[in-house]
């Protein structure tokens, strides 16, 4: 067989693993066994331990635009509007987008690296001599923690942004907070919590099934580990990205928004 | 009995084995002689089903295990315990834990029974007292005592399949190993283990095959290999008798 031939067929097989991987990961949901402990540990290791740094992020993120806005807003004489827009971005768009990319370059790694480790140590090759699927044991459990834990960051970061730019807005640019609150109010409509709330669960099955994927086919030692890590957040960034846009499309068509 | 009919295997474009072909009785003591990347672990994974070959049967125990699926294979594996290079053991459980997988996930044993069984199997092989400990805090010797202690603990197997399991040890510690891995086959039980080590293979095998560029060059009992003019072979002989250090 051509050489090419050969790398087009490794291609469409890739494809194809990762599709099943995709799958059987979310199907392990239902099927038994089901590892709860590992599932416990993963919610852990990615919810609990983003928690700062989205906190972090989300405040500094929030008061960043509330700044932006007021200097650009106030100039116009449109001030009440700070908190309209701001909340619409960050709940909408913002919020979901910046708290995924965060949650994947941090969990997205690791979640590769340690299973490109155990690749290489033999680890899952032992798990399947002692009949443990590794979809089961080491996909489903990371898929369901994101599943959660990326829905659950991403509301808490909405809010502390919220936060942020009330600080901002009230202290800074000398706005009546009842006004902000208001506009806050208004903007918590049903179509935009919806659509904030639905990126989550996409963004964090991607992330998880992308850096799982990646994990699990690492080979060629150190360089390989290397190789599939960068892969794994690279991916997830596009992907996410590349959904967000997908789905703001999709979400748009389906609530009537006219453009 | 383990049966290899003309198996060839790659990964991608890079070809392991090119129609290997041997069968090998359970019982039988077999050592795998072949240098790195010559495809010594690939050939062990292909004997429980971990990889698939790309042609060829491979035939265990009267079964054909070619197109089994992995639910299937859970059977087949059952036979064998194998031994992986390093020990891999799981790095995110504890000794106990490591030793204790296998039977929580093939038997019905109580927390207390399963404490007694690892304790045991620990005793065994002298490290009653690393139970605890992680596996990043124990020594090579150890890891590979604690593996092969974990590789037996659920199964009663037929046959042990040894990756390397000597390999990067000290004389004393190998040693050790090799003991070990001669218990084992305590009521006429057989093993492959590949290795590149001669030394070690002499101690523990009565039959050699030598791999080399994906084919079987040699198979044969101790003294042929001992005369085998095979050059290859002579170089990995050498091991067992140094040269002389190099004078001007
Ligand atoms: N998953 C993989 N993908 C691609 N190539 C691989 C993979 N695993 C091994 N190889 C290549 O196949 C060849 C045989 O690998 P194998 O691990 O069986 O060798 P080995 O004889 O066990 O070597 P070592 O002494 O290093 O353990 C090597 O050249 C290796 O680079
Ligand atoms: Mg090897």
């Amino acid at each position: 067989m051509k050489k090419e031939t050969i790398h087009i067929k490794e291609w469409i097989s890739d494809l194809q693993d990762f599709y099943f991987l995709s799958f059987q990961g979310l199907l392990g949901l239902v099927k038994r066994p089901f590892y709860s402990k590992d599932v416990i540990e993963q919610m852990d290791y990615s919810g609990a331990g983003s928690f700062f740094i989205i906190l972090l992020i989300s405040l500094f993120i929030g008061m960043a635009l509330s700044l932006q806005l007021s200097a650009e807003l106030s100039a116009m004489g449109f001030k009440m509007y700070i908190g309209k827009i701001v909340g619409v971005s960050i709940i909408r768009e913002i919020g979901p987008v910046m708290t995924a990319l965060v949650y994947a370059g941090r969990v997205g790694s690791g979640v590769a690296s340690e299973l490109g480790s155990m690749v290489l140590g033999h680890q899952v090759d032992t798990l399947r001599v002692f009949g443990v699927d590794p979809l089961r044991k080491l996909v489903t459990p990371r898929i369901i923690g994101s599943l959660i834990m990326l829905p659950a960051l991403t509301i808490i970061g909405d809010t502390v942004s919220i936060l942020g730019g009330y600080y901002i807005a009230v202290f800074v640019s000398h706005q009546s907070g009842s006004v902000y609150w208001t506009s806050i109010r208004g903007v918590l409509n049903f179509e935009n919590v919806v659509s904030g709330s639905i990126k989550p669960f996409i963004f964090g099955y991607l992330t998880a099934c992308i850096s799982c994927y990646m994990g699990l086919s690492t080979k060629g030692g150190a360089i390989g580990l290397r190789r599939s890590t960068t892969r794994a957040v690279v991916a997830s960034f596009v992907m996410i990205i590349v959904a967000d846009f997908i789905l703001t499309r999709v979400l748009f068509y389906i609530f009537g928004f006219s453009l | 009995m383990i049966v290899f009919d003309r198996v060839s295997f790659s990964y991608g474009i890079q070809q392991v084995l090119k129609g290997v072909s041997f069968s090998i009785p359970f019982n039988e003591r077999v050592a795998i002689l072949g240098g790195s990347g010559d495809g010594k672990t690939t050939l062990l994974k292909l004997i429980v089903g971990l990889l698939k070959p790309d042609s060829g049967r491979i035939v265990v125990d009267g079964e054909d295990i070619t197109d089994k699926n992995e639910d299937e294979l859970r059977e087949v594996r059952t036979k064998f315990s194998i031994v992986f290079q390093e020990g891999a053991l799981f790095d995110s459980l504890n000794v106990k834990e490591n030793i204790a997988f296998g039977l929580r996930e093939y038997s019905k044993m109580t927390e207390e029974e399963i404490d007694k069984k690892v304790r045991g199997l620990l005793g065994e092989v002298g490290l009653e007292h690393a139970i605890e400990l992680m596996p990043e805090e124990l020594s090579g010797g150890m890891l590979r005592r604690v593996a092969i202690m974990r590789s037996l603990a659920a199964f009663d197997p037929k046959m042990f399949l040894y990756d390397e399991a000597t390999t990067g040890l000290d004389p004393v510690n190998a040693d050790i190993i090799c003991k070990l891995i001669v218990d084992l086959t305590q009521g006429g039980k057989g093993f492959i283990i590949v290795t590149h080590k001669v030394f070690d293979a002499l101690r523990l095998a009565e039959r050699f095959m030598f791999l080399k560029n994906g084919s079987i060059l040699f198979d044969g009992n101790r003294d042929q290999l001992m005369q085998s003019s095979i050059p290859e072979i002579r170089v990995f002989l050498t091991e067992l008798n140094p040269p002389l250090p190099a004078s001007s």
